[in-house]
């Protein structure tokens, strides 16, 4: 009995596969239709996961939104003047009239409240309930507005040119809608002014970033994607001449990217960062049938029979094809270790894609094939000889310089090895969202001016605990929550910081007449109690709610960081916990708010990584013993590959780019794809090399013996690899790069950064591969065929 | 033929008489029953905020957060009217509850069409201070009810109409929309249902500016003291945040004869036993 053969069958019923392989596609199809987004930074981390619990608990206890968007109007005039007030009034009151804008909460002049004494009169009242028209309204608001320290950096620069419209967000409202209501009432307000208008404003906040990302991902999808697409199809044109074998090329890359994405929204996940980039991932990946093409051409040459040809060509290049999608959907299901939700989706998706691309290697592939015109391959197959070709005798040249030179190539290795490490160690991990915009987007723009002028945009909070109830009231208390300020408040990276003890020092001085003798925290906790409730009569609910709970035993401080940097928050942790061991009181102080989710998340990142390349590392090492069933030849394919992960980390370590999540998460995946040319070379060779021998064992009985002492067969087949399956490693390289390089136009760094590791890496291996591996064969060949080999 | 023309013309006189009767009727019932909606506001005014001459009340304010966590206010309430209703009153407020608020008294003297005057006295640091009467629709004590919502609003100030007449459980009810004329509170409108026998309100929807309803006003509990029907049992419910209050009247009492010194300064620092307990 025969046994089934998958690429036989193709190869008999070609048309059968590629109807099927058309409703299979169009199955996954229909799922295209429910993708939805997700751009929340906070779904990074699963909801379970305790920062995620935590910062959900300190929300719900203070009242705190989860989505802000901030409006900042500079006007180099200065803000307090007639004009601008008004317009910050009109403004105000149309956001609040905004569906989804949790109104009672905006804070801007027209509604952040303010505590004066007028003539022996306390007042309790939102800032300007009318913009000021006379010059002495306007010097009593300048005067109202300056003299808070609670305004200070918060609502008002400290050159009085900045102020901000704080806009939170009800939950589930779509920040997007509210965002583009808000550029469209301060568009009119801008034509209103006309020419004369010498405000400028600026929309920034979680929600507007989040929307922009969301727009950029489906840029690239819908856009990129298929430029790139575009460019594998005109580069494998120019390399076969042959539009038949690069659209042959394309269809099993556009298959498995819409299997694999049509799997990944069918089973309700919404795109990602990270999935966003499966397409251009699996496109590349597609690009391993390269190797069938091009060992087809070669084998056609020689058979001259199309089907034997194409039957042939599979038997050959079978094992590393299997080997390499293997270890590529490894690299890839390495990520699914991470504890990182997107990138655990991606490493799934794209795994499930290199998988399906194994399937359809040996059926789709092989029956594309047969279509192919004959006439047409003659033609082709005329100019590929590896004699003449030039890319084949620059490759040999380039495989002679290991293999002529070893040692020297080995040292220069040792030398770049040692920068390398050196590099990798001044790596600084660092995520840094706003930093995934461009420099002039209007995103980190607005960021930018209204981190300059104001406290800043990033937010964290310390939270203060205590085990009895009205403890925050103890002047003690107070005063330990204020002195943690001007701690805290002392490291650059903090522009400003409020607590309820701003609160009470800020009542004390007004009911004693404004004297600033009296801007302390007082001496009773009655006092203390009785201001509170004093300015609770009055102020807005959530002035209060804001910074302690109901039962006063938790006091929430709030930390504006003018950088987005995950290790900032780091900073003030360790600035709080210096503090705390100089003061010792009953307080336990635990960070919250996004700041403190984006340290913990980078943490992550960082120790997913760490796990995710281990992981891959041995198992990419298990793998290749298993291909080449030795150990000796698994380690010298390995070699080039660790070595050229090494160097490009190493670059990235020394040129101070810091590691983020989309680098981190290629370093899995770089050893799954990077091995691919080292298992398709020392398959080829050591495949060539013992037919070489077949040939002369009928002659000669000990053929290792001849072999050791003959290095130059060795050579030689060394030098063939490099000229002939290399040729195929260098298409795949310069394929797999030049979807990848579009990547680099993209609108989004880590995009961005993303394409231009891909190609440094894929072009780097290539070459390490060609140059190192038959330098350290012909190293260690006495070592390498002694036995068994 | 002609007999039947004769029938016929006494029919028509007959049904002419009819006629005239239920117009009659139905002009009378109308002109006699039918109020304006500024009348149902003012008498509902006048059985909410205004009955009797004076009133005292123990006063547990319970404000429920989102999160369900509570902040108790405990407080003896006095009220005198000095007029008819919509007219002057004097209110004088002395806390129990939150403990650290002991001791402490507000006083609230109420002008019609014209700002409150307010003083607070802090005992901590046993200083009367007079509190500016900005925004009528600001906090009550930090609760969700507003200071108008405690002791009412001019009733020019709104356009009032009838928008239905509904039952609310039992009680038969006028539906009131009352919209501020200028833009000096948080709402666009106010929807009231007023109890057509007792002209309580015993529902009340606050809608904001964007025209969705954000506040509910409900009498949860309505007893006869001394013949005035009181409600003692109210909450508020502001749907955006999702925070509440629920105040009760532990006990209540009208027409006490209270003084009209004790709404003076002096009597905030230390007032009488008689009056807080």
């Amino acid at each position: 009995m025969k046994r089934f053969s998958l690429v036989e069958f193709s190869v008999e019923h070609p048309r059968l596969i590629v109807i099927l392989s058309i409703i299979i596609t169009l199955a996954f199809m229909t799922q295209f239709p429910k993708i939805t987004t997700d751009t929340n930074p906070k779904h990074m981390l699963p909801e379970t996961s305790e920062v995620r619990v935590w910062n959900d608990e300190v929300d719900r206890t203070f009242g705190l939104y989860e989505d802000m968007i901030v409006v900042g109007v500079a006007n180099e005039k200065g803000i307090v003047n007639p004009g601008t007030l008004e317009k910050i009034k009109r403004i105000t009151d149309e956001i609040i009239k905004i569906k989804g804008v949790a109104s009672r909460d905006v804070n801007s002049f027209p509604t952040i409240t303010n505590v004066t004494a007028e003539k022996g009169t306390l007042r309790v009242a939102p800032l300007m309930t009318n913009a000021p028209k006379n010059e002495g309204e306007l010097e009593d608001f300048r005067k109202n507005l300056f003299d808070n320290p609670l305004f200070l950096n918060r609502i008002i620069s400290k050159d009085g040119k900045n102020t901000a419209i704080y806009v939170p967000l009800e939950k589930g409202s779509n920040g997007k809608e509210i965002a583009d209501r808000i550029r469209e009432i301060i568009k009119l307000e801008s034509l209103r002014a006309g020419k004369l208008s010498t405000e400028k404003y600026y929309v920034a906040g979680d929600p507007v970033a989040r929307d922009t990302f969301g727009a950029e991902m489906f840029k690239l999808m819908g856009i990129f994607s298929p430029i790139s697409g575009m460019i594998m199809l005109i580069a494998s044109y120019i390399m076969f001449r042959s539009l038949f074998l690069s659209i042959s090329i394309m269809i099993p890359a556009m298959i498995i990217i819409i299997w694999s994405m049509g799997l990944l929204i069918g089973m309700g996940f919404p795109i990602h960062i990270m999935s966003s980039m499966s397409p251009v991932f699996l496109m590349a990946i597609a690009t391993d049938s390269i190797h069938i093409f091009n060992e087809f051409y070669f084998r056609y040459r020689e058979k001259g029979d199309k089907k034997a040809a194409i039957i042939e060509t599979m038997k050959v290049v079978r094992s590393p094809l299997i080997y390499t999608d293997i270890t590529t959907a490894v690299g890839f299901g390495s990520l699914m270790l991470a504890n990182i939700i997107p990138v655990k989706v991606f490493g799934f998706g794209v795994g499930f894609g290199t998988i399906a691309l194994l399937l359809l290697s040996f059926s789709i592939v092989p029956a594309l094939l047969t279509f192919i015109k004959v006439d047409k391959i003659e033609r082709i197959i005329a100019r590929e000889d590896i004699s003449t070709s030039r890319t084949s005798i620059f490759l040999r040249k380039l495989g002679s310089v290991g293999a002529y030179r070893p040692k020297t190539t080995v040292t220069i290795g040792l030398i770049l090895f040692v920068f390398a490490v050196i590099g990798i160690t001044k790596i600084v991990v660092n995520n840094n969202m706003v930093e995934w915009f461009k420099e002039n987007s209007e995103v980190r723009v607005a960021d930018r001016e209204i981190n300059n002028a104001l406290g800043g945009t990033s937010l964290g909070y310390m939270v203060a605990i205590s085990r009895e109830d009205d403890f925050i009231k103890k002047p003690d208390a107070m005063r330990y929550i204020e002195g943690l300020q001007r701690h805290i408040e002392k490291l650059r990276i903090v522009g400003k910081t409020f607590s309820v003890a701003d609160y009470v020092k800020r009542i004390n001085r007004v009911l004693h007449d404004d004297d600033p003798k009296y801007d302390v925290v007082p001496d009773t906790k009655e006092a203390v109690g009785q201001y509170l409730f004093l300015f609770s009569m009055s102020a807005k609910p959530s002035d209060l709610d804001n910074v302690v709970d109901p039962s006063f035993k938790k006091a929430n401080i709030w930390v504006q960081l003018k950088t987005w940097d995950a290790g900032a928050m780091g900073e003030v942790i360790k600035a709080a916990d210096e503090y705390k061991k100089s003061n010792p009181i009953s307080l336990e102080l635990k960070p919250a708010g996004i700041a403190y989710f984006n340290l913990v998340w980078n943490h992550e990142v960082l120790w997913d990584m760490v796990k995710g390349f281990i992981f891959a590392l041995v198992a990419v090492f298990i793998i290749l013993i298993f291909n080449f069933r030795s150990f000796k030849w698994a380690l010298v394919s390995y070699v080039p590959l660790v070595f050229t992960v090494l160097l490009i980390y190493g670059v990235i370590g020394l040129s101070g780019k810091r590691f983020d999540m989309p680098i981190s998460v290629l370093s899995s995946l770089s050893l799954g794809m990077a091995v691919d040319f080292a298992i398709h070379f020392v398959s080829r060779f050591r495949q060539h090399l013992s037919e070489k021998l077949e040939v002369r064992s009928e002659k000669l009985e000990d053929a290792k013996n001849l072999v050791t002492r003959h290095s130059s067969l060795v050579t030689e087949s060394l030098l063939w690899t490099a000229a002939r399956p290399g040729k195929g490693i260098m298409r795949n390289a310069v394929l797999f790069a030049a979807s990848f390089a579009v990547m680099m136009f993209a609108p989004l760094t880590p995009y961005i950064t993303v394409g231009a590791f891909i190609v440094s890496m894929m072009l780097l291996s290539a070459i390490m591969t060609i140059i190192y591996i038959p330098a350290l064969i012909t190293l260690m060949q006495g070592w390498l065929f002694k036995e068994g080999g | 033929m002609n007999k039947f023309k004769v029938q016929s013309s006494k029919f028509k006189v007959f049904m002419f008489c009819v006629l005239c009767s239920m117009f009659c009727v139905l002009v009378f019932a109308l002109s006699s029953h039918a109020l304006t909606p500024e009348e149902i506001v003012k008498k509902s005014q006048e059985a909410f905020f205004y009955p009797a001459k004076d009133f005292k009340a123990r006063v547990m304010m319970k404000l429920i957060a989102k999160g369900g966590q509570e902040r108790i206010r405990e407080l003896t309430m006095l009220r005198k009217n000095y007029g008819a209703s919509g007219g002057e009153q004097k209110y004088f407020m002395y806390f129990f509850q939150p403990a650290d608020v002991k001791d402490m008294t507000f006083m609230v003297h109420k002008y019609p069409a014209k700002d409150d005057d307010r003083w607070l006295f802090v005992p901590a640091i046993n200083m009367v201070r007079r509190i500016a009467a900005q925004d009528k629709s600001s906090s009550f004590v930090g609760s969700d009810f507003t200071y108008e919502d405690v002791s009412g609003r001019d009733i020019e100030d709104d356009a009032h109409s009838i928008i239905r007449e509904e039952k609310v459980g039992v009680r038969d009810c006028y539906v009131i929309k009352s919209a501020p004329k200028a833009q000096d509170v948080d709402y666009s409108y106010k929807l009231s249902w007023i109890d057509k026998g007792n002209f309580l309100p015993i529902k009340e929807e606050f809608y904001d500016k964007k025209g969705e309803r954000y506040k509910i006003f409900s009498a949860d509990e309505i007893k006869d003291i001394k013949g005035f029907p009181t409600i003692t049992k109210r909450s508020m419910k502001n749907l955006q945040s999702g925070h509440m209050t629920e105040t009760v009247f532990v006990k209540a009492d009208y027409n006490i004869s209270i003084d009209d010194s004790l709404f003076s300064e002096r009597f905030l620092k230390a007032p009488p036993k008689k009056w807080t307990e």
